[in-house]
């Protein structure tokens, strides 16, 4: 070995961005704040009614563009997952299998599990064809939902009515727009510094090297299926997060909650906000429903403004409002 | 135990619809030998590559590696049992660093070798460049630093000098050697460059049209009248 150079080497950190735990944990404490500081000084209803709404599919688009970010795969059925969670909590309560704090602890296992479960089999399976499979993997939730009428109510969806107190908190919080909107912010600054954790780990490194080129991976002595599902699992767990948040929120549920049309939307704000940096998808959910609502005083095409968005975003910055700010900041990493 | 068999093909054999791309192929590798394997476009060397590091599917016959069976062994598993290779492309993770691929690569293995491996190959200034951003010798030199770490007991490398200068090739060639030797590796190389194969190799199987044309030392291959016409008689 040449002296000098292994002298270099041992000086260098070993991963090319030092991990900033207390940093993120700070920004992230300072955005709670900030929530907080909103809740106190906007008064309409309206308004953070669209909040609320708005960083609770900010969390289901931040379990999005996680399995974009780590495993390069696109799904376009990830409703399957924030549906199931809905559905658990109120057909658990409906029907008295669990109490509301066991029925939210199983409303975030069984779609995580059904996710592990799922990936097993899917996760092998490349590009489009992988995205296809979601798609009908939800789209097959959803049909159920609608036609099983006598489970789940069908078209006309089920509500519940919930205890004075879950976990302790009055539920009154919960269905709050100011107070769920600082409860709902508190939840996505904590999903997100774990996912930035989790992408900074040994175990994201190496889900970014399978992502990067999976048979090399193997050729240095990996498994590759399993990282990929514990990937995907991770990811359905964080949408199941925001199906548990929205049932709280709105103690009823209908087949919408599992509709492509959500997983279609929670993947557009994560390509508009960019998954390459973990807080991308959020800034994409925020920018998806004021331009929704601003476009919607001006037009009923709204959609129409949104693709226009999505088309100029792709065009200039196609890593993403997110991405194109990270590069910004000196020494950001943004990839891999 | 300088002659015990470090790796064995056994009458290797695999064909895509009529076509034979290896027809009963037998190779002997003693540990701490370099074996050149030779032949023209076509042999079947690449082939017989993927199959002996477990990446080719389809094929009869069986894989040895010290008297142990592992035709059945995944690739993850051949590389953990101690036998790594690398690529005729390039093939590693573009958007990561040096350091950080050579990490990941390393907490695979026994001996976490990162900076011994990155001084042998001089990518230590490069450490924190992402492989995209690197030079086409350098990725070459990554291709093989990911296969080196954790000093692998045997190494099956499919054409590593590649795309490379005549002087570049010849450098990649002696570092070889010299790693090789201090570390005991058995070696297999495909290659097409002679100037390596026959300044490295203590021994060289020569294919051709998917079967074993020749084999022995290098001076008993440049003397046999079928390998000249089939092939040296061409290249060199």
């Amino acid at each position: 070995m040449r002296p000098n150079d292994a002298a270099s080497v041992r000086a260098m950190p070993l991963r090319s961005a030092p991990a900033r735990p207390v940093v993120a944990a700070a920004v992230a404490a300072a955005t709670v704040a900030i929530a907080a500081l909103i809740a106190k000084t906007v008064q309409s209803e309206l308004v953070m009614t669209l909040l609320t709404q708005a960083v609770i599919t900010a969390i289901l688009a931040t379990g999005v563009g996680f399995l974009i970010r780590q495993n390069g795969v696109v799904s376009f059925g990830h409703a399957a997952f924030y549906g199931i969670a809905c559905y658990t909590i109120v057909l658990c309560l409906r029907n008295g299998i669990a109490s509301p704090e066991l029925a939210i602890v199983l409303a975030l296992i069984v779609p995580t599990a059904v996710a592990f479960l799922l990936g097993l089999v899917i996760v092998r399976i490349p590009g489009i064809a992988f995205s296809m499979l979601t798609l009908a993997v939800g789209q097959a939730c959803f049909e159920f939902a609608m036609k099983a009428r006598q489970v789940t109510g069908g078209e006309d969806g089920l509500s519940i009515n919930l205890p004075a107190q879950i976990f302790g908190m009055p539920t009154t919080w919960f269905q709050s727009a100011h107070s769920m909107f600082v409860i709902s912010w508190g939840i996505l600054a904590v999903i997100v510094v774990g996912l930035w954790y989790v992408a900074e780990s040994p175990f994201g490194l190496l889900t970014a090297a399978i992502r990067e080129n999976e048979e090399r991976a193997r050729f240095i002595g990996y498994a590759t299926t399993l990282p990929r599902v514990l990937v995907l699992a991770l990811s359905a767990f964080v949408v199941a997060v925001a199906g548990v948040l929205f049932t709280l929120y709105n103690i009823f549920v209908s087949p919408g909650v599992l509709h492509w049309s959500l997983s279609g939307s929670a993947l557009i704000m994560a390509i508009i906000g960019g998954t390459r940096v973990i807080w991308g998808p959020t800034l994409g959910a925020i920018v998806y429903f004021f331009a929704k609502d601003l476009a919607g005083d001006v037009t009923e095409h709204w959609q129409a403004i949104i693709g226009l968005i999505l088309i100029a975003v792709m065009l200039v910055a196609p890593a993403g409002l997110g991405g194109a700010l990270a590069k910004l900041w000196p020494g950001s990493k943004t990839d891999g | 135990m300088a002659d015990a068999c470090a790796l064995e093909g056994i009458d290797i054999t695999r064909s895509f619809g009529g076509f034979f791309a290896l027809k009963g192929v037998g190779i002997s590798v003693a540990a701490g030998e370099i074996r050149g394997v030779i032949g023209p476009n076509g042999a079947g060397k690449s082939t017989l590559i993927d199959v002996l590091s477990g990446r080719a599917e389809r094929w009869t016959g069986s894989v040895r590696m010290f008297g142990k069976d592992i035709s059945a062994s995944s690739i993850q598993q051949r590389r953990r049992a101690g036998l790594a290779r690398s690529f005729q492309r390039t093939n590693i993770f573009p958007h990561l660093t040096v350091i950080d691929q050579l990490t990941i690569a390393a907490r695979a293995a026994e001996l976490p070798n990162v900076e011994e491996i990155m001084a042998e190959l001089t990518l230590t200034a490069m450490a924190h460049k992402r492989a995209a951003e690197i030079s086409y010798g350098d990725q070459r030199r990554l291709d093989l630093a990911l296969a080196l770490i954790g000093r692998p007991k045997i190494l099956l490398l499919d054409e590593p000098a590649a795309g490379l200068s005549i002087k570049e090739s010849l450098d990649l060639a002696h570092t070889l050697k010299d790693l090789t030797a201090r570390w005991g590796v058995t070696v297999v190389l495909v290659e097409h460059d002679m100037d390596v194969v026959f300044s490295i190799c203590g021994r060289i199987t020569v294919l051709h049209l998917g079967a074993v044309l020749a084999e022995g030392t290098p001076e008993e291959i440049r003397n046999v009248p079928d390998v000249v016409t089939a092939y040296l008689g061409s290249t060199t």
